[in-house]
């Protein structure tokens, strides 16, 4: 979440009036940047991650938990410079109370639920690999300051969404009445969104462009005790203070579905995301277009959203619920009346999985393309004028379609060729699961690809394994030239294939069996090449062919996250839930041993090896079966509660213990403790964690690292620090 | 008596090879030797049938009847200004004209056009890693040349540079091998030949530091034993000891606490030492492999004699602020007598 301009915000029918002259300033400024910036080369990998927070108000002795609202005074606080300093137990190394004066200090963001906290480092890391090492503690640095600025019952916490947003009754502190005249919602109150105009304009403006509320409704789990078919049970189908009241009479809230009405039910989620700068526009174009198949494996993986508005949910995963929160597609684009008004049928949601592969690859076959993409033909052809290529331009002009939502009055002025606010606008609220990334207006930070599917995890260690195995991914495919195309109707499917329960361990994703490159041959054409690495013996040479493509079907086939992970022989020796369908030749070699193949060549210290390795073997755990995802662990937890009456409903008191052992968790997490004494105490801690969280680590890399990189000079740099700094 | 070198090519982005294998291994080299020399065997299929393809090229034909199966083409114009190419089973393979003193034969050819980095050397961290194989004697003379010449092909691969950041030494008999690496560390001190080592260190290493074609020296499997008492007798120390554990984080704290008073970076690697046994050269290069050496039953085919690997050479080329490997090879040398 970046800056935050002030101004007068539109409404909706005044917004929709100016649309058009947004998009097209827009895109003049997207012109302009693109010349200014398509010839950029060399840019160093710069990279930065964002952990989103929930923060709660818990104490052992109040019967609730509740969503703290008090962004505002933290972030307060947390702007004071003069506050803000790594002491007591922030302090890293031994040096109690050091001073803050060596040490980057992190950067705090609002987002958009009041109860959120977004932290970013206070600079890009950068390759060195003993930098990956820094990043683990200084998510821990970040959380410590964070709490340090909060009152001692606030909490920040890494839980993707709060199991009880949204039910009858006191969830929020201070607590407001529902029904506002911003969100309308019958569940939260307009307070629940970060009060800054551009929040609540937001999502009223989506509701008004959709005619009525936002839909989200999430598959309850059916338990034994639940009754069926299920209603929920907290919809209020005789409210008459909005006209959106009558959504639910209208059959907004279907059976056996939980209803859920705000985009707070969305985008109060936290997510983990990472951003990476490229060498130039066409290396950010192909990890733009590698990654994209990689998102649902990494969505699944990272599972941890099993509960809903106090009801358990039949899936794992926040995407679709995000998605749906901000869907302002009117009835006329979903298809649900023929077009009149609008200008076109439109498949997803602003907040999906990416519709476009961008790069300059001559690996990327048309067939991958999206069939049903739509495009603003008016736009493509503006780019196509302004110089721009075909498939680029074709990636803008789909993300044109799009109205801005929020407009500030001042902006309409004059365009500003020196900014890119109007091409951000229309950019930032398409939330797709890559971003492509143009430089800023002046230039300073080169190209950039985000990578949005994963789910916060409960502790930093989680997040910084994430994160550093996302790098380095990264600069396996950029090494070895990898290639993980499948067509993106293939990777729509597995985004939602990721949403199903224990879909990590139970289901099957469309991924590419062959990742590596064809061989060029020496004449200059191409040529396939056994997977095995040859070892039939070659009696007598034969002409040299270009064999041609053969269909894209026969390129790509269904595997387990454990076979993608770790590899086809890994996984058929672990796996238990699935069986694995490679045939003789169709090995995948897994994304971890191309990782470890990358780490190999490459000059490491044992030190930093050992901590990667750490990583490494999390994510293979959890990938195989042997730990569990967070999604699998919060449901456990709440099955063996004493109060869980096996009906879905995660009580109050079931919630304040799952945020307190969370806490707690984090706590020992912050001191370099170790979770052993809770074990036993908190249920399944083992299966989540294995051995990881056994205080302190026998390599101790983080915090070595994170020492090192005291002593080295970590001048906080201008335009570093604005390197993460979008939403 | 004909010299070889073999070379990989450019491997990094040359497919399946590259995966890791667990534990130390040669699969990555061997690998990538049977894809180069298959690679290089389909692409130059049409020249041992095709005589001057374009009419300015001149291929040679299958000629039978030289004696052993070489055959120097005739006409000298051929593509590669350095190297002659070769007939019948060896169509693939090229000799190298600069070495008259020998007769050396690149399997499979190389075409230095193509070689060479994309961006100036600066923008690299390049890293050599030499094994001086068990099958030769520890000649220190010998070692020497062998390392002028493999870094001599390092460096033309390279694109001509002049220098690179570290080379490793990896010396015959040496292992990091045990239960538990403090049992390692123990074994290790008997390993190898100390006098055979530092000689060869100070003759064909010590020299390349002090040219500035090498800008670290490293050495690799050295315990905690024999890593101090190669220190106490050199010159120039290596800056860096690579070692192959199972477990990374139990490196034997004598062994961390010596590389810390010493200043050597302690690396992992996964290279075996015994990076190319004579028995799978042969077989790479035999009648049920490359097709190179003459069946030895029938006599049939191409080369015959004794065959003997003598060094291998790795390189690895990383963009330094990307974190990027663009190169990564090997060549290695044999002998047949």
């Amino acid at each position: 979440m970046g800056l935050l301009a002030l101004g007068t915000a539109l409404d909706w029918p005044d917004a929709k009036q100016q649309a058009h002259l947004v998009r097209a300033w827009g895109i003049k400024q997207l012109l302009e940047i693109w010349n200014k910036a398509k010839g950029k080369e060399r840019d160093i990998m710069l990279w930065g991650d964002e952990i989103e927070y929930l923060v709660v108000n818990y104490s052992k002795d109040d019967p609730k938990v509740l969503l703290s609202l008090r962004q505002a005074d933290i972030l307060k606080a947390l702007a004071d410079s003069n506050t803000l300093k790594v002491t007591g137990d922030c302090a890293p190394g031994t040096e109690a109370n050091g001073d803050a004066g060596n040490v980057t200090l992190p950067i705090f963001h609002p987002e958009f639920g009041r109860f959120m906290l977004e932290a970013t480092p206070g600079k890009p890391w950068g390759i060195d690999f003993k930098d990956l090492l820094t990043v683990e503690a200084d998510m821990k640095l970040r959380r410590c300051i964070a709490k340090d600025h909060m009152l001692p019952n606030e909490h920040p916490i890494t839980l993707t969404t709060f199991p009880r947003i949204g039910s009858p009754g006191v969830f929020t502190e201070p607590s407001y009445p529902v029904s506002g005249p911003k969100l309308r919602s019958q569940f939260v109150p307009d307070e629940i969104a970060n009060p800054h105009i551009r929040f609540p304009t937001l999502a009223a403006n989506i509701r008004s462009r959709r005619g009525r509320k936002v839909q989200v409704n999430v598959p309850v789990f059916r338990d034994e005790n639940t009754p069926w078919p299920w209603k929920d049970p907290t919809v209020n189908h005789d409210l008459h203070n909005w006209p959106e009241d009558d959504d639910v009479r209208n059959g907004a809230a279907p059976n056996n579905f939980i209803h859920m009405d705000a985009m707070a039910f969305g985008m109060g989620s936290c997510c983990l995301q990472i951003t990476f700068q490229a060498k130039n526009i066409t290396e950010g174009r192909k990890m733009y277009d590698q990654l994209s198949p990689l998102g649902p494996i990494l969505l699944a993986l990272t599972a941890a959203t099993p509960v809903y508005k106090g009801f358990l949910a039949d899936t794992d995963v926040r995407w679709n619920q995000i998605s749906r929160a901000v869907d302002d597609r009117t009835p006329e684009e979903l298809g649900e009346k023929p077009l009149k008004n609008d200008r076109w049928r439109i498949p997803k949601s602003r907040y999906a999985s990416n519709s476009t592969y961008i790069s300059t690859d001559s690996r990327l076959r048309p067939e991958y393309m999206d069939p049903n993409l739509v495009i603003d033909p008016e736009i493509k052809q503006q780019l196509l004028d302004g110089g721009m290529d075909d498939r680029l331009a074709t990636h803008f002009a789909h993300l044109f379609i799009r109205d801005p939502i929020v407009i500030f009055n001042e902006d309409l002025q004059e365009l500003d060729l020196t900014k890119t606010d109007h091409f951000e606008n229309i950019q930032s609220t398409n939330w797709q699961h890559m971003r492509f990334k143009p430089p800023p207006a002046d230039n300073s930070i080169g190209w950039r690809v985000e990578f949005r599917p994963m789910e916060i995890q409960i502790t930093d260690f989680e997040n910084a394994a994430f994160s550093v195995f996302i790098v380095l991914i990264t600069r396996a495919i950029l090494s070895f030239d990898l290639n993980f195309y499948i067509p993106i109707v293939k990777v729509d499917e597995n985004m939602e294939t990721a949403h199903a329960r224990n879909a990590n361990l139970e289901k099957k994703f469309w991924f590419r069996k062959n990742p590596f490159p064809v061989r060029t041959t020496r004449r200059g054409g191409s040529a396939s090449r056994s997977a095995s690495g040859a070892s039939t013996p070659n009696h007598g040479p034969s002409r040299p062919t270009t064999p041609p493509l053969g269909p894209v079907e026969d390129e790509y086939r269904l595997m387990s996250v454990n076979e993608v992970i770790n590899g086809t022989a890994y996984a058929k020796a672990t796996s238990k839930e699935v069986t694995e369908d490679a045939e003789e030749g169709e090995e995948f070699p897994g994304l971890i041993p191309l990782v470890e193949s990358y780490l190999d060549s490459v000059n490491m210290d044992v030190a930093t090896r050992c901590g990667l390795a750490r990583y490494l073997d999390l994510i293979r755990k959890r990938a195989s079966g042997e730990l569990w995802t967070a999604a699998k662990w919060i449901r456990e937890f709440i099955a063996k509660h004493p109060e869980y009456k096996k009906d879905s409903v995660v009580s109050e008191e079931i919630t304040k213990d799952l945020v307190g052992a969370v806490i707690q968790i984090g706590e020992r997490e912050k001191r370099g403790l170790g979770i052993d004494d809770l074990i036993g105490q908190v249920p399944d801690l083992e299966k989540l964690f294995g051995g990881f969280l056994k205080g302190k680590s026998p390599c101790g890399g983080g915090q070595a690292a994170l020492e090192q990189e005291l002593k080295d000079d970590a001048k906080v740099n201008g335009v570093k620090r604005k390197f993460n700094a979008e939403e | 008596m004909a010299k070889l070198i073999l070379s990989t090519g450019n491997i990094v982005s040359g497919g399946p090879s590259i995966v890791r294998k667990p534990g130390a291994s040669n699969l990555e080299l061997i690998n990538s030797l049977k894809v180069s020399f298959q690679d290089a065997q389909l692409d130059y299929a049409d020249e041992i049938e095709n005589v001057n393809v374009n009419g300015t090229t001149t291929t040679t034909t299958t000629t039978n009847g030289t004696s052993n199966g070489v055959h120097e083409a005739t006409n000298g114009d051929s593509s590669s200004s350095s190297s002659s190419l070769v007939t019948g089973p060896l169509y693939w393979t090229a000799r190298d004209q600069q070495k008259k003193e020998n007769d050396t034969i690149l399997v499979p050819r190389i075409d230095w056009a193509t070689a060479g980095l994309s961006e100036e050397r600066s923008q690299y961290d390049i890293t050599v890693k030499i094994f001086f194989l068990p099958t030769t004697t520890p000649d220190v003379s010998r070692r020497a040349a062998y390392t002028q010449e493999a870094m001599e092909l390092v460096l033309k691969e390279l694109g001509g540079i002049s220098d690179v950041d570290l080379l490793v030494v990896s010396f015959p008999g040496m292992s990091f091998d045990g239960d538990c690496e403090w049992e390692a560390d123990k074994l290790n001190a008997a390993q190898g030949d100390d006098e055979s080592e530092i000689a060869t260190w100070q003759a064909a290493v010590e020299e390349l530091h002090r040219q500035g074609r090498v800008k670290r020296l490293g050495i690799s499997e050295f315990g905690t034993e024999k890593l101090a008492r190669f220190i106490k007798r050199l010159a120039i120390p290596p800056a860096v000891d690579q070692i192959n554990i199972k477990n990374c984080c139990n490196v034997p704290p004598p062994l961390a606490k010596l590389a810390k008073e010493q200043n050597v970076e302690l690396l992992v690697h996964s290279d075996c030492t015994d990076i190319l046994p004579e028995g799978t050269l042969r077989e790479l290069l035999g009648p049920q492999g490359a097709g190179l050496l003459a069946d030895p039953a029938t006599g049939s085919g191409g080369l015959s004699g004794n065959l003997t690997p003598q060094w291998v050479i790795k390189y690895t080329a990383v963009v330094k602020n990307r974190g990027v490997i663009e190169n990564k090879g090997y060549f290695a040398g044999a002998e047949l007598n």
